[in-house]
């Protein structure tokens, strides 16, 4: 792994002026270090000389010198002040663009975004998407103490390290020789260590997740384990893996520690070595006592960001994994969308021709080869039509309604679009915002954005006070109003917390009924998917009034049907169903 | 820290051995004690050249800087071993202890663990508690140990120096830490509505990102995410305003403290109480020991962090530990009364009035919309949660839940959670019942198979079939089972109602099954109907309506209707393939 992804620079505008500012302050660093040891040993060493002659100096004599000293202190505060400060900022900056970056990306990828396309299965489908929801709320947080301390030391050892090295070769070129000796012998040695124990760690580290799953199993398990009376036994488990958990992970850290019992020797050591050197030549009159003071001083210093960067490693492969992560989904290419105006919707016919999509895993196509011919109503009242997808669950009757919305690419067949003089279009080849504009979309689970009860509703949709009791006396979702106790200004929370599940439902019908219903055409088309889980009579009838009124407008209501009630009210239904292609792959069994 | 920090309540569940943290601490001194060494007697060593005296005077601090050089990497080693054995022996106690305190505590604590992340939040919480000792305790103690031990070294060579180097200590050991937590606290503060925010707004996003592309709001909800982090940006920078006065004073004192021995000890030499040699020594040392505070910004922090995750491990802890629980026994030939009962709740009733009997062999359905309390009926006839008003009387009642837990374990280990000595046989017959023989026969090793964390790679309606036959091996004589329908197609949802009640006929058991669909309720003896009040009247559920399937479905006009419903959806053939 690179210890700075040039991915990073080029995605995230705030971490260029970020490495810039660090590395302008850490030359700007280097500087006062610099300064401050000549400072140090021109004060000191003329005074040691003095004091050893019987002729002590006095604090007038190295005046100058000791302002610099103080002009030094001040630089290296201020220095670490604009690093802390601006640092922070810039890996908030940083984690932010990114996350607007992924998240905008993720949406973009559409409705199977989350499923890697080496490994199409549900399993990883909802995995995947537990790990970009994780990425895109916690998962780049690790990039903060990458950014804030590891990166600043690293540009610190790429620019310090050099410089002190020039000046103490400017002084004493025997102390410069050992620097430069001992240096590379530290990233050496690290990686030496690091290379040798990596196998032990690594099997180490599973062993350590695995004690610690078990033990937030029995904890997720308690409520389980208390109502079968069993909860009093396992407490002897949970302290029996806490302690297994223990001795392995000591294990890991005895080896783990190597590394940084290397650096730390090598480090010290080094100055160690310099100082003797120095020492033993001062004897002999080859070094005077000021340059001596000087190398002294500035010998740890060149080896303090190299430990620095040690002790940060953690925090720099944390940091780059996340982004690492994050640039994989970055990088997966996005469907390239269709150009073409769609044309009008009304009085069209939407043909679907052979229609495949591949379910996950399973090795199944669903829908598989689905033809049908759904003619859209006019839009004018009286001309409406609801059609009904329906077949048993797994079918691919949700999986329809996407491609429809041309969210998700047939693996075979097309969706086209059939208008007057029996021109046909595809839909991969129209541009999908002039498809939307002419859709509503109802999905089983509805999106509500946080706010007022009644904006929750309109959405941003222009609507009128009249519009809005109209829709709600349909949806029953006036019955609601009166039952809290803001009425319309009951506060919603993001995703409807606050309210039930019918609850939302009916918010979310309501909002679709007022769909142009301002000074734009109703959207001819409406996509709704049923609801499966917990509907009582009270949401079926509200689901049942809604469709009716479409139709009663003129529109054309495409309803995934999960009960009889809604086929019973279909003037077209269409028969969807899978079928079993078996997996093109051999899977090792398990 | 307060007698209120929940730190104090949660470190005696640590257990923390005190001589072990003094040996880190002791190492921990040792590895600093061994730069601030080097340092010293580099300086003595180079002074003391620079008079160019006979090389043998030499000899003994040439080898003291070597030694020192070699000795700090393997103190430093030393330490880190023995201060993190301390933190994960507390981390280790720490979870068995609480364990032991919600297994011995009230079952809503419980419950509330399965919410949300709040389970992962609690694995995080314990490291971060047990971090306390390796990053905050043990640092502490080293950077008190170490500068008094340089104060004492200074002081003996120039008392003033040693007390100004006093001063610098504090101004990095005391006042940067303060500033530093103080600039987290802040951030938290500010921050924690913008983080909130910022993580609903992506969660939303990714969840429902299709939609909002449709819709053509998509635009305007990114933008709102891009909003949200502006703010969480700039309460980071507001915190970061605090936190960098702190790493100003860190980075200025070590030379302050320079400047300040040499404004002290050149007038000493002049007045010659300081000999020119020890004014290296003097104003060289102080540029070693400032490593030992440099690290207490980050252990304030730390402590806070700590304190916030005791916080909220202390808010799980029980306050009292739950009675035994000692139901009434129920009378000669009942199993299990309720007498008039409301249950809930932190005292509001979510259901009130409930009269129910059930004698060996009774089959009763609980009916009624979701929501509307059916589960927390079940918990308050179980003995789980205490019943609001009312009496529960009860032989030893199982609750069945309808999320229960399946543990990482093997299939016959998970059946073994109902009773120890289940056999294979008891095992296999018990999967027979609930239908799940087919998927025990595909399972790789039998009984012996793993499931995954949390039954990962069980299917929504095996879950449920496993979890009814865990119930069915249970020795409790009424069972009390939450939807087990759930997730299942019809046929196989209303063969599960069948056996469980063929079980309580059998074994001279009881059952209650809540439920939300109507069909399979036929097999009980007697349906209670729970429904909530309307919107604007408030209050509790009550029974609406009770007696058996056929006298609802006849009288019940609301029961009827719903069950039509029902019918119509029942199963059919499956559509034959689309003529293509």
């Amino acid at each position: 792994m690179r210890p700075l992804d040039p991915r990073l620079l080029r995605r995230a505008r705030a971490a260029r002026w970020y490495v810039a500012l660090t590395a302008g302050l850490g030359v700007a660093a280097a500087g006062a270090i610099v300064v401050q040891a000549f400072a140090i040993a021109h004060t000191l060493g003329p005074a040691v000389t003095a004091g050893s002659a019987g002729t002590p100096i006095g604090l007038a004599d190295v005046a100058p010198w000791l302002g610099v000293l103080v002009g030094a202190m001040l630089c290296r505060a201020v220095i670490a002040w604009a690093q802390e400060r601006y640092a922070q900022k810039a890996a908030a900056q940083v984690v932010a663009e990114l996350r607007e970056q992924v998240v905008a990306h993720t949406v973009a990828l559409g409705p199977r975004a989350a499923t890697p396309d080496v490994s199409p299965d549900a399993a990883a489908d909802v995995a995947g998407h537990a790990a970009t929801a994780t990425l895109a709320t916690r998962g780049l947080d690790d990039l903060e103490p990458y950014l804030v301390r590891y990166l600043p030391q690293l540009l610190l050892t790429a620019i310090l390290t050099p410089a002190l090295v020039l000046v103490v070769l400017g002084l004493d070129w025997v102390s410069a020789l050992v620097c430069v000796v001992t240096l590379p012998l530290v990233p050496l040695f690290m990686w030496l260590v690091g290379v040798m124990t990596a196998g032990t760690s690594q099997r180490r580290l599973r062993t350590i997740e695995r004690l610690g799953a078990q033990v937030l199993d029995l904890l997720a398990g308690l409520p389980t384990l208390r109502a079968f009376g069993r909860q009093t036994g396992p407490g002897a488990r949970v302290r029996a893996l806490g302690d297994a958990s223990r001795r392995a992970t000591m294990g890991t850290l005895r080896v783990a520690f190597l590394s940084g019992m290397v650096l730390e020797l090598l480090t010290t050591l080094s100055v160690a070595i310099v100082a003797v050197g120095v020492g033993l030549r001062l004897v002999e009159g080859m070094i005077a006592l000021v340059p001596a003071v000087a190398v002294l001083v500035l010998a740890p210093e060149v080896y303090l960001p190299l430990r620095r960067v040690g002790a940060e490693f953690h925090a720099s492969t944390d940091g780059l994994a996340a982004a690492e992560r994050a640039f994989a989904v970055l990088e997966r290419p996005l469907p390239t969308p269709g150009t073409t105006p769609a044309p009008a919707l009304a009085g069209a016919t939407l043909v679907l021709d052979g229609v495949s999509v591949r379910a996950g895993d399973r090795g199944v196509l669903a829908p598989a080869g689905l033809t049908a011919r759904v003619p859209l109503g006019s839009g004018r009242p009286g001309s409406g039509r609801v059609v009904a997808l329906r077949g048993p669950s797994g079918s691919g009757k949700s999986t329809t309604a996407l491609v429809l919305l041309g969210l998700l690419r047939p693996d075979a067949g097309r969706v086209l679009v059939e208008t007057g003089g029996s021109r046909l279009m595809d839909l991969a080849d129209i541009d999908p915002q002039t498809w939307w504009s002419q859709i509503t979309w109802v999905p089983q689970r509805p999106a509500l954005a946080p706010g007022p009860l009644r904006d929750v509703v309109a959405d941003g949709r222009p609507v009128t006070d009249e519009a809005l009791a109209a829709a709600a006396r349909t949806t029953g979702l006036d019955d609601v109003v009166a039952g809290l106790p803001a009425g319309w200004d009951t506060p919603v929370g993001l995703g409807g917390t606050g309210l039930s599940v019918g609850q939302r439902q009916r918010v979310a019908l309501t909002g679709a009924l007022l769909d142009g219903t301002g000074d734009a055409d109703p959207p001819p088309l409406v996509l709704l998917d049923e609801p499966t889980a917990h509907l009582d009579a009270r949401g079926e009838r509200v689901v049942l009034d809604t469709v009716r009124a479409w139709r009663d407008a003129g529109r054309t209501v495409v309803v995934v049907a999960h009960r009889a009630s809604l086929l019973a009210l279909a003037d077209q239904v269409v028969d969807i169903a899978s079928r079993e292609v078996g997996l093109e792959t051999e899977e090792a069994p398990a | 820290m307060s007698a209120a920090d929940p730190l104090r309540r949660v470190l005696p569940m640590l257990e923390v051995r005190w001589s072990r943290v003094a040996r880190a601490v002791l190492l921990g001194t040792l590895a600093l004690g061994f730069s601030v060494g080097l340092a010293a007697t580099a300086a003595w060593l180079i002074a003391r050249a620079s008079q160019m005296p006979p090389v043998l005077q030499l000899s003994v601090a040439t080898v003291g800087v070597r030694a020192f050089g070699t000795g700090r990497g393997v103190w430093r080693y030393l330490e880190r071993l023995a201060s993190h054995d301390v933190a994960l022996r507390g981390m280790a106690a720490l979870r068995a202890n609480l364990y032991d305190a919600l297994a011995r505590g009230p079952v809503s604590r419980v419950v509330a663990l399965r919410r949300g992340d709040l389970l992962a939040r609690v694995g995080a919480d314990v490291d971060d508690v047990g971090d306390v000792v390796v990053r905050a305790l043990i640092p502490a103690g080293v950077a008190v140990c170490l500068g008094i031990g340089s104060v004492v070294l200074v002081g003996v060579f120039l008392p003033a120096a040693g007390l100004t180097l006093l001063g610098c200590l504090l101004l990095t050991g005391v006042l940067a830490p303060w500033l530093a937590s103080r600039a987290a606290v802040s951030v938290e503060r500010r921050g924690a509505e913008a983080r909130a925010e910022v993580t609903g707004r992506s969660l939303e996003l990714l969840d429902d990102g299709q939609q909002l592309r449709v819709a053509g709001r998509l635009g305007a909800r990114l933008t709102a995410l891009r909003a949200a982090d502006a703010r969480l940006t700039r309460s980071t920078h507001d915190g970061a305003r605090i936190s960098g006065v702190s790493a100003a004073i860190d980075a200025g004192a070590q030379t302050l403290a320079v400047i300040c021995s040499l404004l002290l000890g050149l007038p000493a030499v002049a007045a010659g109480t300081l000999a020119p040699v020890e004014l290296a020594v003097v104003v060289l040392t102080p540029l070693a020991v400032f490593e030992a505070t440099s690290t207490l910004p980050a252990a304030a922090v730390q402590l806070r962090r700590s304190r916030e995750a005791a916080r909220r491990l202390v808010a799980l802890l029980p306050d009292r530990e739950e009675r035994p629980r000692t139901p009434g026994r129920p009378a000669d030939g009942t199993l299990l009364t309720l007498d008039d009962v409301a249950a809930g709740w932190d005292d509001r009733a979510v259901v009130a009035g409930v009269d129910l009997t059930l004698r060996p062999g009774s089959v009763v359905a609980l009916a009624g919309p979701s929501g509307v309390g059916k589960t927390t009926l079940l918990l308050t006839a179980a003995g789980l949660v205490p019943s609001l008003a009312g009496e529960v009387r009860a032989e030893d009642a199982l609750f069945a839940a309808e999320d229960g837990h399946l543990f990482g374990t093997t299939v016959l280990e998970n059946l073994r959670v109902a009773r120890p000595d289940v056999t294979e046989t008891d095992a296999r017959r018990a999967l027979a019942a609930v239908g799940l023989t087919d998927w025990l026969d595909a399972l790789p090793r039998d009984l012996d198979s793993m499931l995954g964390p949390d039954g990962a790679d069980v299917s929504g309606g095996e879950r449920r079939r496993l979890l009814v036959a865990r119930a069915l091996l249970a020795p409790a004589r009424v069972l009390l089972v939450d939807e087990p329908a759930e997730h299942l197609d019809a046929v196989t949802a209303d063969a599960l109602l069948d056996t469980l009640a063929a079980h309580a006929r059998d074994t001279g058991s009881a059952v209650v099954v809540a439920s939300h669909r109507l069909t399979p309720l036929g097999v009980a003896d007697e349906v209670l109907v729970l429904g909530a009040p309307a919107p604007a009247a408030g209050g509790p559920a009550r029974v609406v309506a009770r007696g058996t399937h056929d006298e609802l479905l006849r009288d019940d006009a609301g029961y009827a209707w719903s069950l039509a419903q029902e019918a119509a959806t029942a199963p059919r053939p499956a559509a034959p393939p689309p003529v293509g």
